[in-house]
């Protein structure tokens, strides 16, 4: 067991959720429910109208999966889709080519594995956002996946947080060491102990993407863990009070603690918090321990530190040696790795994998892996528990199916969004963009000695690539109908969290590549050595030399 | 004026239609085109009555050849995903399609960098 485990209760639900959908399509089919009665209906269940037909978004809890139900959404991909589905920045995976006549019976396989697409659209609180390292590295101060779990069975439903002024993001980080991008969501949460030792988080409220980016500041450095429910509580009642209802732009959560002020948002949260029937919300104990406990115990085994088949394979085999180097993180356990799983083979989609990827990697989990799968923010896979000695033979069967890039936050791990080869919102596409660039950069060694670079890409102003936050950000931008980018610098959504500034006037999009190449080749001509990031190196000279690099020969011109 | 096509997504599966002038079809080739403003917005009504068939139609401007929409957007729903040739209605091939493809509209790029002026 590695995912939580649903109980009678929640798969009723599921079952429900999934018959009733289906009574609404059949309604709707027969002319019974007008587009506008159905359009909110099938948002609540994850389907959207997209460009070429209709897209589903299925919640992936918190981002964590076993086995079986990856090997569902493979089968899926394959049955009601075109074989492939599409891992996304908020951890959850999109099938593209969906009939709607398809939507109930594709509900009801999810359904049969404990997974569904509720909270993955309109204007409530959606699935949470945790470490995908969650309960395999050692610098967590607690898991996030019992505390993101306790959030989801709170807001599921909710009866009085399911519409909301806009949509409502959370993270869940349990280490210093960010990898949600917190502070970019409605609510950040990094789990802490106090000075007395006592489990609690750090509140971050009013962070976001879109066209107004805001880096969402602490309202309270710590909120003791078992408050955590009705400190929730109280936060939105502030905002589903205060929040703005009459213009879609201003109605998110951070234009009214940047309006209010953070301090003064924070102290009308405490109010509201004192004010509220706190034992009536929170958890008790022994629920949480009993969420705890859902999630299962992995069977570690006391192994040696050192492996000698890993440490054989790695002087024998320089792919196998950068794969080490690049895509491995440090366990908790001794003889344990957390391997990372790039979905971004230069020249591919960013976040896409087969069906037979889909297995590929649902097989590794269950045989190698604990049966434990997460997908990340940057649109990439990870087993958090893989023993060094079984190293090697994953990395073989990575190698088999294409899945075993050795790129990790390089210049080639670019976030993208669908843009505009499938989203209706699009301006702009940024799939080809990130494919020019991999291209441009797909010698493993040029990857390397470049360091840590993350490219994040968004076809239009909504930033669902999470441009505003990446070392390098690009915007996609319409103009007079064609395709243009706007290049910005200076972004990070780790826990070193900035906004990017724009860096000049937007360019056509087969000058992008070419701009970001100019950019790592100032960078590497500028960085004091090779331990400073492309990141550190702006943050210390600032725009200039990098403008310089760009658009020179425009001044030349 | 311009030249004009009428546009839609199919209900039951989402699907990128057009109307030919007697049904609807899923590729832009067999468009009906108007160059006129009054029966392309009679079109239009009666499409807008079809609400068990279609989703959200409306006029898209083509080029003077008639050969592609114009707008980028209207291209990519012609043809399908620009990251699976293999995928949508592009698939399909032959010279009409690879009009599309070749299609551009007004603020083409000339892959030349120097297009880009610094502000002073």
């Amino acid at each position: 067991m590695s995912v939580y485990a649903y109980d009678q209760i929640d798969r009723d639900m599921l079952a429900d959720r999934a018959a009733e959908f289906r009574g609404q399509v059949t309604r709707r089919l027969a002319g019974d429910l007008s587009e506008d009665q159905f359009k909110p209906l099938r948002l609540m269940n994850g389907l959207y109208l997209q460009l070429h037909a209709y897209m589903l978004r299925v919640a992936i809890p918190y981002g964590a999966l076993d086995g079986r139900q990856l090997r569902a959404l493979a089968e899926i991909s394959r049955e009601f889709d075109k074989g492939y589905g599409h891992f996304t920045t908020r951890t959850n995976i999109q099938f593209h080519w969906i009939r709607l006549k398809d939507a109930p019976d594709i509900l009801d396989r999810l359904a049969a594995v404990d997974l569904h697409a509720i909270q993955t659209s309109g204007n409530c609180i959606r699935n949470v956002t945790a470490d995908p390292y969650a309960g395999a590295t050692a610098e967590e101060v607690d898991d996030p996946r019992v505390w993101s779990e306790a959030i989801r069975q709170w807001s599921t439903f909710h009866p009085e947080f399911t519409y909301l002024p806009r949509k409502f993001k959370i993270a869940v980080t349990g280490s210093a060491k960010d990898r949600t991008a917190a502070r970019s969501h409605d609510i950040g949460l990094k789990l802490t102990r106090n000075r007395d030792g006592q489990l609690g988080f750090e509140v971050m409220v009013g962070g976001g993407m879109g066209r107004t980016p805001y880096l969402g500041p602490t309202i309270r450095e710590f909120l003791p863990a078992r408050s955590l429910l009705s400190y929730l509580t109280a936060i939105l009642r502030v905002y589903n009070r205060l929040g703005r209802r009459d213009n879609i732009y201003k109605a998110r959560i951070k234009i009214l603690v940047a309006a209010t002020g953070a301090e003064d948002f924070g102290r009308q949260v405490e109010a509201e918090w004192a004010a509220l029937d706190q034992a009536a919300i929170d958890l008790p104990d022994l629920e949480l321990a009993r969420i705890r406990t859902a999630f299962g115990v992995v069977p570690f085994e006391a192994l040696p530190a050192r492996s000698t088949a890993f440490e054989a394979a790695r002087a024998a085999d320089p792919a196998f040696a950068r794969f080490a180097r690049n895509n491995l993180a440090p366990h908790k356990r001794p003889g344990y790795a957390i391997v990372n799983i790039s979905l971004k083979a230069p020249g591919e989609t960013p976040g896409d994998a087969t069906a037979e990827q889909m297995e590929a990697v649902a097989g590794l989990a269950e045989r190698y892996g604990q049966d434990d799968i997460r997908v990340t923010h940057a649109q990439n896979l990870v087993l958090p528990h893989v023993k060094l000695d079984d190293l090697p033979v994953v990395f073989a069967e990575l190698q088999r199916h294409g899945l075993a890039t050795p790129n990790l936050d390089l210049v080639t791990d670019i976030i993208a969004c669908p843009g505009l080869d499938y989203c209706a919102l699009a301006n702009a596409r940024a799939i080809p963009i990130a494919q020019d660039i991999a291209r441009r950069f797909e010698t493993p060694d040029r990857a390397e000695a470049i360091g840590e670079l993350k490219i994040k890409i968004s076809g239009c102003i909504n930033a669902c690539g999470h441009h505003h936050v990446g070392h390098i950000g690009i915007l996609g931008v319409d103009k007079k109908g064609e395709e243009f980018y706007q290049l910005s610098l200076g972004g990070s959504g780790a826990e070193d969290a900035s906004l990017a500034a724009i860096l000049g006037p937007a360019l056509p999009a087969d000058q992008v590549a070419p701009a970001v190449e100019a950019l790592v080749d100032a960078y590497l001509g500028l960085r004091s050595d090779a331990s400073e990031r492309f990141l550190d190196t702006y943050r210390r000279l600032g725009p200039a030399p990098f403008k310089e690099a760009v658009y020179a020969d425009a001044d030349q011109a | 004026m311009t030249l004009q096509a009428l546009t839609a997504n199919r209900l039951l599966d989402g699907e990128v239609v057009f109307w030919s002038g007697d049904a609807w079809v899923e590729q832009f080739a067999d468009a009906r085109l108007y160059d006129a403003e009054a029966p392309a917005e009679a079109a239009l009504a009666s499409a807008k009555g079809l609400a068990t068939v279609l989703i959200d139609p409306y006029l898209i401007a083509v080029t003077d050849d008639g050969a592609a929409p114009v707008s980028f957007r209207e291209r990519i729903r012609a043809l399908g995903p620009s990251d699976h040739l293999d995928l949508g209605k592009q698939a399909q091939g032959g010279a009409a399609i690879a009009a599309i493809q070749h299609a551009h509209g007004a603020a083409r790029s000339t892959g030349r960098l120097s297009l880009i002026r610094r502000k002073p």
